[in-house]
């Protein structure tokens, strides 16, 4: 009986710790994952950033600094689906496209407690961005052109936590800039304003005191060239469910070289850096790391000097055609980016939605990458062949072998092959290239600004038709950058009157495309698709430059970090990423 | 002795303030901007170069004459204002002030590193010459000489830090500066800087030290029955030193400007070399100015010094 009762009282004894255990267990597997550890991740010296004023920036990591501390109104997925951050609800346009209502969430709090109110947005913006006392980097996203004027768009205040801002024009894509849009807290700022030293030497914007709930980090130190350091903040309002971010600290550790910074990460004393192609394959044979390859904005060009002091064939499109036929891009993609690029065909990168794959003029890739048929475009513009040997050498208008010059920055293994491959290949078509190094400012000063001859103008980077630099050159290899949900931004470079239209392409159609994407006409999304696919036809037609590649990156982390995503905007969900 | 210091310094502060002159016209009409750097940023965003040139010129009181810039400067310096860093959002005298500590530790632990051991070595091999010791001694500094420290640093790194795994892979700026934490992590970082110097002072103090072993004071002492150790290290050590003053000497200004700068970038270390380099590619005036301004003095100081310390070692030089 004793026994029974024993064993009884054993068996239930048993079963109330298993059941514990697995209640235990089911709690543990609801709760949010424990936060801890430190996310170290690496980047190199020239990345960091200068200011966390904001306001101030013109560099992108400052924005990325701040972001860490301070949601904007909202950003996007990998799909460029919007992801509402301190919106309440995405943008409200009226059907006329001029009034757009913004809603803010009413749970967003700064440091002192107070609520972030629609008064803050409109205030950062009417009396500090659109100011003349601060000179804002970035007002041209603010400003319209109204009647010949340039003003700026009209904010107003609805309710505590709903505004308007009004446009005298339509422009489809302004959508984009307001979401980018971060306040500053009017009690703060107020104490500056008119001030611009006291402005850019105030203590709680240099050291974002005052971010409240609005990030998922806090500011903890920045030591300049060494380390940011942000430490977990457990009032963010998105992380009030699940209990986000999961990192007690989050750190960006500067290197003066990216050799030590890929060291680093082999040998674990970082969470995650920048690979280099060559060194892509290693790191994907580790056990500790996983290797993400993923599409960026960026693209390299060779651009065509189209004005008066350029060779005279490249103000025709058919001889800049036959140069871009002769590049083989598939060889530079396999070859110098090791398969981490793809042939580029237009300004507007391939994994834009407004990308159109079917209207682009593919030069560069098989069929259109034939040298033949190149020299045959080269004769039909009018040019001809003489021999030398076993070589046919191109003659220009004078009669004599064509020599163009290449000008380009050193330092970079890529830029230096890419411009060898570009002699080679442009030698199999009878001309020869001499590639030239200068330093970026010379670069910029001798060769892509430029002015009338005869004038006293102040050169630029675009001063008409007329205007030249002080060199002459030919060709120049560089790497832009695109806004793959607002490509329009690349008007600075195509359109004539665009400030960075160094190299003297003025077209029309160009021109009025451009214009179109950013009127009434373009509100309507599939009509801007057409248009884009159109734009992006006569662009590659002309070819005013090669587009040579996309590039990708490739991202390196512990393998012990996990919810990430991998594709073009991975660290849209980065609140997310926790150590398992 | 007195009134040739006053006038070494007055003499010293009028080359900083040409240096610094010259320094601050010359960047003004060099051919870079503070925007250079950010062009493509600005494009990438579709915005005006232009006017967001001349938003951040005029924030910064660029777009004046230079003139004025340069009297509203020495206005503010003469006030201790050494003004404000745009490039890293912070008064040059913060910046400075944060970061000399860690070029400082550095070239002083590597200049000690280097004299100890390196005139120790040189010393040995004088005495012991044409011995295995010897021998070995040449080959070290040869390879020392040779070997670049950029290299080194990151040899160090690969082998100690990410295969052996016995230090982080950079230098970690939580540890405090007096801690043994920080003195162990330096050490990478002492011989990548330290080596080249120790291999130079080995073999400038060799030949010093066998140059004053043939002479006939040193003979005099031996037969005046002086014990090894006494005639070594009073007699010729003495008469070798002076040189080799003057050569650490050079070696610390050189390393204040130049040689610290690259073991600093290898090991991320974020010392006044960094700062420097960074501030150069952001066209940051301000500091740029500042640097140049403080490594001119400690170039200065140093010769100061090293003309006073030959006073000390040989009482037969005398400044009036």
């Amino acid at each position: 009986m004793r026994e029974s009762l024993n064993n009884t009282f054993v068996k239930n004894s048993f079963a109330a710790i298993i059941i514990a255990l697995i209640l235990v267990m089911a709690l543990s597997a609801c709760a949010a994952p424990a936060t801890r550890g430190s996310f170290i991740e690496g980047d190199v010296s020239g990345g960091e950033a200068e200011t966390l004023n904001w306001i101030l920036a013109a560099d992108a990591s400052s924005f990325g600094y701040v972001g860490y501390t301070l949601e904007s109104l909202a950003n996007y997925d990998n799909k460029f689906d919007i992801v509402l951050r301190c919106l309440a609800k995405d943008i409200e346009v009226t059907p006329d496209g001029l009034v757009y209502t913004l809603t803010i969430r009413d749970d967003l709090k700064w440091s002192d407690g107070s609520q972030v109110t629609a008064e803050d947005y409109v205030y950062t913006l009417k009396n500090l961005m659109f100011s003349d006392w601060l000179n804002y980097n970035y007002k041209d996203d603010w400003q319209e052109d109204a009647g010949g004027k340039k003003v700026f768009v009209t904010p107003a205040v609805v309710d505590d936590t709903t505004f308007t801002i009004t446009r005298q024009t339509v422009q489809p894509e302004f959508i984009y800039t307001l979401y980018n849009l971060i306040p500053y807290p009017k009690y703060i700022a107020v104490k500056y304003e008119g001030d611009v030293d006291a402005f850019t030497r105030a203590k709680e914007f240099n050291d974002l005191s005052y971010t409240g709930n609005l990030g998922p980090y806090k500011f903890k130190q920045w030591l300049k060239n060494d380390k940011y350091v942000l430490s977990r903040n457990p009032q963010y309002f998105l992380g009030r469910d699940n209990g986000a971010p999961f990192f007690d600290e989050y750190i960006v550790k500067m290197f003066g070289t990216s050799a030590v910074m890929q060291a680093a990460l082999d040998a674990g004393d970082i969470t995650y850096c920048g690979i280099e192609p060559q060194n892509v394959a290693r790191f994907k044979k580790m056990q500790d790391i996983n290797v993400y390859t993923v599409p960026t904005r960026g693209y390299n060009i060779i651009a065509y000097n189209q004005r008066a002091n350029g060779w005279e064939g490249l103000r025709k499109k058919e001889v800049r055609q036959a140069l871009s036929m002769a590049i083989d891009k598939e060889t530079i993609t396999k070859n110098i980016f090791l398969g981490f690029a793809e042939p580029a065909y237009s300004f507007i990168p391939s994994s834009s939605p407004w990308y159109s794959d079917n209207t682009v003029m593919k030069l560069g890739v098989a069929p259109l990458n034939d040298k033949q048929q190149a020299m045959q475009l080269l004769r039909d513009a009018g040019y001809e062949y003489a021999k030398n040997g076993d070589r046919d050498i191109l003659l220009g208008e004078d009669g004599k072998p064509v020599k163009l010059l290449m000008v380009t920055t050193p330092g970079s293994d890529v830029v230096e092959s890419m411009s060898l491959l570009i002699k080679q290949e442009l030698a199999a078509i009878g001309i020869d290239v001499e590639v030239k190094w200068v330093q970026w400012p010379t670069l910029l000063r001798q060769y892509m600004m430029n002015r009338e001859p005869g004038t006293d103008q102040e050169p630029r980077y675009n001063n008409g038709p007329r205007a030249v630099s002080d060199e002459t050159w030919d060709m120049t290899l560089m790497a832009h950058n695109t806004d793959p949900l607002a490509p329009s931004g690349s008007r600075v470079f195509f359109a004539s009157d665009g400030g960075l239209n160094s190299f003297g392409f003025f077209n029309n159609r160009v021109d009025q495309l451009f214009q179109k994407i950013r009127s009434e006409e373009g509100m309507n999304k599939d009509q801007r698709s057409l248009m884009y696919g159109e734009l992006a036809r006569v662009i590659s037609e002309e070819q005013p430059v090669d587009f040579v590649t996309y590039t990708r990156a490739n991202r390196g982390f512990q393998s012990n970090v996990k919810g990430i995503e991998p594709g073009i905007n991975m660290g849209y969900n980065y609140y997310l990423w926790r150590f398992e | 002795m007195r009134s040739y210091i006053i006038k070494r310094l007055i003499y010293s502060v009028i080359i900083a303030w040409g240096i610094m002159t010259v320094t601050f016209i010359l960047l003004r009409l060099g051919p870079s901007s503070p925007v250079d750097r950010y062009i493509l940023n600005i494009a990438a965003r579709g915005q005006d170069v232009e006017s967001v040139r001349q938003a951040i010129e005029a924030r910064y009181g660029l777009d004046k004459p230079i003139i004025e810039q340069y009297f509203t400067y020495m206005g503010n310096l003469l006030q201790g204002n050494w003004g404000w860093s745009f490039s890293t959002s912070q008064s040059v005298a913060d910046l400075i002030v944060t970061h000399w500590i860690y070029s400082f530790q550095l070239i002083l632990l590597a200049t000690i590193f280097a004299i100890v051991i390196g005139v120790g070595l040189g010393m040995l091999a004088a005495v012991k010459q044409n011995t295995k010791i010897d021998y070995a001694a040449s080959i070290f500094s040869f390879i020392g000489i040779s070997i670049p420290g950029f290299w080194l640093g990151l040899m160090l790194i690969m082998v100690f830090a990410v295969y052996l795994g016995w230090f982080k892979t950079y230098y970690d700026t939580s540890y405090p500066i007096w801690s043994l934490e920080n003195i162990k992590q330096l050490l990478l970082p002492v011989l990548a800087l330290g080596i080249g110097e120790l291999a130079g002072y080995l073999r400038y103090t060799r030949s010093a030290m066998l140059d004053n072993l043939r002479k006939d004071f040193v003979t005099t002492a031996r037969a005046k029955g002086l014990p090894e150790k006494t005639v070594i290290g009073k007699h010729v050590l003495r008469n070798a030193v002076l040189p080799l003053v003057t050569i650490i000497m050079f070696d610390l200004g050189s390393v204040v400007f130049g040689g610290a700068y690259l073991t600093e970038i290898v090991f991320g270390i974020p010392g006044l070399g960094q700062v420097s380099f960074n501030a150069i590619f952001a066209n940051d005036y301000a500091v740029v100015v500042a640097v140049t301004l403080i490594g001119t003095f400690l170039v200065l100081f140093i010769n100061l010094a090293t003309d006073l310390i030959y006073t000390y070692l040989d009482p037969r030089i005398r400044y009036e």
